[in-house]
């Protein structure tokens, strides 16, 4: 029974009718905020259009030409910070349930077997794409649309990054994973598996194998830790380790009854029902800030919630107390915050809390991308421009959590299409230079 | 990318781009809207009705009906042929097909007289018309020798018809009022004054609502109010029936006929065609939703043909007139007993109020159960369940059971559109 729980999708689906119902409620705004404000212009005005005059299978071609992870997105996003927040009808009453239209219509473009997007023979240059995450993929899909030989690295064995081996199944089933990873695959990209680039094998090796420009889309893999005592013990984990073993054991992943998480994002909730949907009994998230402070989305905050996950704001984890070599038990001490910098103990709220599994969920660390020859900054993030990706060698282009420190799959998407027109201009201008270089050796030699 | 099916069509020997049309009303009353219509997509314009009378607009000139939850689905208005000069009109209409060459204009036109029918065409021909649309059907004219009055005279519109046949030798469109029983006889007299096609509907006479206040109804223009003009979606079965009567008469059998009243989607465009329009005019679902709306109607047209196997727009055009067909030719052997589907069900029990009291008391109602159960016994095959049922595919159609004088046979029944 817990397995189920743990697998199957928490929100519910729309039928037709509820769908159009819905995109009916939508204002239709002129120069609509809701698609401004999406990162990746999935054109959310365009799509609920469509299903609003019955239109589904414009609406897939909508989101579809634009998100090579629509599907994904429409699980994923933080609306309300992004195309709903936007949205005008929050004027009137509530905003319109955007995530769910675009869930529709990629849910039907799934059972109906439609295909919008199509790529033309791949007769262009190779590239290879390393890391087979959001960024990677959209990157991937981008190039190979315009002709480009793709080939994807990807250090594990399954392709989606923090898709597959982070966010919870409750909120992002693994097939629809794997059916957008097999849509990028049909535009003919190429994926090597269980290929850790610098490792592996090296960028020059890659070089002399043909691939003329990179795109690097390592991400954030290692995981931040506490600095208290007894991190060493059985028991203590970070997120990203718990979450890349419990999505791939489809629930079978056995817990304890007693389950602390330190944090206050969307990782932390999404540890804290992962731990809850697989049968611990009580799980306490320790965040160090106010519940309004939480950086998590409201939704997720209302899910966790609604599992009877509780939340102990405003405290400092201060210790993990072992026996035998395992964890026992948790401490933290209560702040009190005076500004949004300053805070002081308050050792009258010291509390100690009984654990058999103790998650880090205090964010990311980037990847060494010196294997790409790339500098770093002080925070490790590859060193390139935010918007295209460019770094400081030319035929080297980085996008996704590397460059931005870890935002958002739909962010990740947005970035890795713009690095695929960067790469595509880049390589067109060498391609065109090529041609005069002939050219001019031709006129050369005629001239001789 | 995506790929788009040719959406053209032949109208009245007219190529047109696709079938879709501004129908003459403020939707195409000016050059920069007519071009903004057009670059949406939009394969033609109905120009807003143009004449020597100018008339006096009232404000407001709106109301609608609505219906809770739904943006308004009828559509009433005051208002009249425009109120722009005459001369500013041509103008704008030369230009426009000037600088859109490919894109069809037609010119609709309204004379008070047999002089000023036969030299409104002549100037309307002038601009660069393609068609030339004669308007024999505004129900709210303040001068009674125009409008619906004119169009429910059959001696009238075949002088008149004359008068334009005079004046040109564009094809010419008919509009047709349905504020009348038989909309085939005026077509008829038109057609034999010399008009190539008919466009129809018009607007319907009405009033939409009684202000409870002021006792009079909408909208209150200080104290007073008119009947008048009713369109939009609310109107479309009334327009469909008209369409298909003519389509379906003996002696218009041929004739070119301009689909209109209610159009909002392209599912709405494709009924059109197929009671027997090969031109699709639209005005109040522009006037609510703007002329972006024209984009999902190709778009969904398009994959529908595509779905269907379909290659040209023509050969759907009328395809569904045989089988409409008299009451009496409708077989009257069998009944259909609905199904219930209790996984689906929610248990809300409107289909068993509604058999109850507006049907047969044929359903028993299991209330520990909260579900529906059939009485055969009782139950006549109405459908009535299934519209009411708010559940998409919970209550359906299930077998036939032939009456006692019925042939068991393979039956085919929809009652229910999702
Ligand atoms: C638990 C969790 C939950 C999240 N929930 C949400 C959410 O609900 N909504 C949202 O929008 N965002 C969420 N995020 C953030 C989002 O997942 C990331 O922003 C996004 O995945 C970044 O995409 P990316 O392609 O840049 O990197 P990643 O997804 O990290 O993918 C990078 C890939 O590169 C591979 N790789 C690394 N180094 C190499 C190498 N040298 N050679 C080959 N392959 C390599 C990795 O194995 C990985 O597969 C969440 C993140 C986590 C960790
Ligand atoms: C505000 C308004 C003004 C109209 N003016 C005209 C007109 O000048 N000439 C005309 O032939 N029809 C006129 N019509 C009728 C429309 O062209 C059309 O026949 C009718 O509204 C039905 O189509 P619809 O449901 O798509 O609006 C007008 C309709 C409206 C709503
Ligand atoms: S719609 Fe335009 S013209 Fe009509 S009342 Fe409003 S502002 Fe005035």
């Amino acid at each position: 029974m817990k397995g189920k729980d743990y697998l199957s999708e928490a929100k519910k689906a729309y039928s037709p009718l509820n769908a159009i119902e819905e995109a009916a409620r939508c204002l239709l705004c002129h120069d609509a905020p809701c698609s401004k404000a999406c990162p990746a212009g999935t054109n959310p005005e365009k799509f609920i259009r469509s299903i609003r005059f019955r239109n589904v299978k414009g609406a897939v071609e909508t989101i579809r030409t634009a998100n090579i992870l629509g599907a994904a997105c429409a699980r994923v996003c933080p609306y309300d910070k992004l195309c709903e927040e936007a949205c005008s009808r929050t004027g009137i009453d509530r905003p319109i349930d955007i995530g769910g239209l675009q869930r529709y219509a990629m849910d039907f473009e799934r059972a109906s077997g439609m295909k919008v997007l199509e790529a033309p023979a791949a007769a262009l240059e190779k590239v290879a794409v390393i890391g087979s995450g959001p960024a990677g993929l959209a990157a991937a899909a981008g190039l190979a649309l315009k002709g480009y030989k793709v080939t994807v690295f990807e250090a594990r064995e399954q392709a989606g990054g923090w898709l597959t081996y982070g966010i919870v199944p409750a909120r992002l089933p693994q097939d629809v994973v794997d059916y957008e990873v097999q849509y990028v695959k049909d535009l003919g990209v190429e994926f090597r598996m269980n290929t850790r680039v610098g490792k592996d094998v090296t960028l020059a090796a890659l070089e002399a194998e043909g691939f003329e420009a990179f795109c690097v889309t390592v991400g954030l893999q290692g995981s931040a830790t506490l600095d208290i005592p007894g991190l060493a013990l059985s028991g203590v984990t970070t997120a990203a380790a718990f979450l890349a073993e419990a999505k791939p054991s489809c629930g079978a992943l056995q817990v304890p009854s007693d389950v602390v998480v330190v944090g206050g994002g969307d990782v932390a909730m999404d540890c804290a029902t992962t731990a809850k949907e697989l049968g611990a009994k009580k799980v306490t998230i320790v965040y160090r800030r106010t519940v309004e402070e939480m950086p998590a989305n409201k939704a997720e905050l209302e899910y966790a919630n609604k599992l009877g996950v509780s939340i102990l704001p405003s405290f400092k984890p201060v210790e993990v107390i072992g026996e035998n070599g395992a964890v026992k038990a948790f401490k933290a001490v209560g702040l009190d915050w005076l500004d949004r910098n300053t805070s002081v103990e308050v050792p009258e709220s010291s509390i100690q809390l009984k654990a058999g599994l103790v998650i880090q969920a205090i964010g990311q660390t980037a990847e060494d991308v010196s294997f790409a020859g790339l500098g770093a900054n002080s925070k490790g993030l590859a060193a390139a421009d935010a918007e295209t990706g460019k770094t400081s060698i030319g035929n080297v282009f980085a996008a996704g959590d590397i460059v931005n420190g870890g935002k958002t799959v739909v962010e990740a998407v947005a970035r890795g299409k713009a690095s695929a027109e960067a790469i595509d201009a880049y390589l067109s201008s060498v391609r065109e230079s090529k041609a005069t270089d002939k050219e001019v050796a031709a006129q050369k030699e005629g001239v001789r | 990318m995506a790929k788009r099916k040719d959406l053209s069509i032949e109208f009245c020997g007219v190529k047109c781009e696709n079938p879709f049309f501004l129908s003459s009303s403020p939707v195409g009353s000016n050059y920069d809207m007519c071009k903004k219509a057009l670059e949406s997509g939009w394969g033609g314009i109905c120009y807003k009705t143009v004449g020597y009378w100018i008339p006096q607009e009232c404000s407001p000139r709106f109301d609608a009906t609505r219906k809770e939850g739904t943006p308004f689905v009828g559509f009433k208005n005051m208002e009249m042929i425009s109120d722009k000069p005459t001369e500013k009109n041509l103008e704008m209409m030369a230009k426009l097909k000037r600088d859109y060459p490919d894109k069809v204009l037609i010119a609709s036109i309204m004379g008070e007289n047999e002089e000023e029918w036969t030299k409104l065409a002549k100037a309307v021909t002038e601009t660069g018309a393609d068609i030339i649309e004669c308007n024999f059907s505004c129900p709210q004219m303040t001068t009674h020798s125009m409008g619906s009055d004119v169009g429910t005279n059959t001696e009238l519109v075949e002088k008149y018809s004359a008068a334009v046949r005079r004046g040109t030798h564009l094809p010419v469109l008919a509009k047709m009022t349905p504020n009348i029983t038989t909309m085939e006889i005026s077509a008829r007299a038109a057609i034999k004054g010399g008009a190539t096609g008919i466009a129809a509907i018009n607007t319907i006479k009405s009033i939409t609502e009684v202000d409870l206040d002021n006792f009079t109804c909408l909208p209150i223009v200080n104290g007073k109010s008119s009947i008048s003009g009713y369109s939009g979606k609310a109107v479309k079965p009334v327009a469909l029936r008209f369409i298909a009567q003519m389509a379906k008469d003996q002696q218009l059998k041929g004739i070119p006929i301009s689909g209109m009243g209610g159009i909002e989607t392209w599912e709405d465009a494709v009924e059109f065609l197929l009671v027997g329009a090969s031109n699709l005019q639209v005005t109040t679902s522009i006037m609510q939703y703007g002329y972006r709306i024209v984009e999902d109607m190709i778009s969904g047209m398009s994959y529908w043909m595509e779905e269907k196997g379909i290659n040209q727009l023509s050969d759907i055009v009328g395809a569904a007139l045989p089988n409409i067909v008299p009451a009496e030719n409708i077989e009257r052997d069998f009944k259909v007993y609905p199904k219930y589907d209790h996984e689906k069900c929610i248990g809300c029990g409107r289909c068993y109020i509604s058999c109850y009291d507006g049907g047969h008391q044929a359903i028993d109602w299991d209330g520990d159960k909260r579900k529906p159960m059939l009485n055969e016994e009782k139950c006549v095959g109405c459908g009535l369940c299934w519209i009411v049922c708010p559940v998409e595919k919970c209550v359906t159609p299930d077998k036939p059971k032939f009456h006692s004088f019925g042939t068991p046979r393979d039956i085919n029944v929809i009652a229910k559109r999702l």
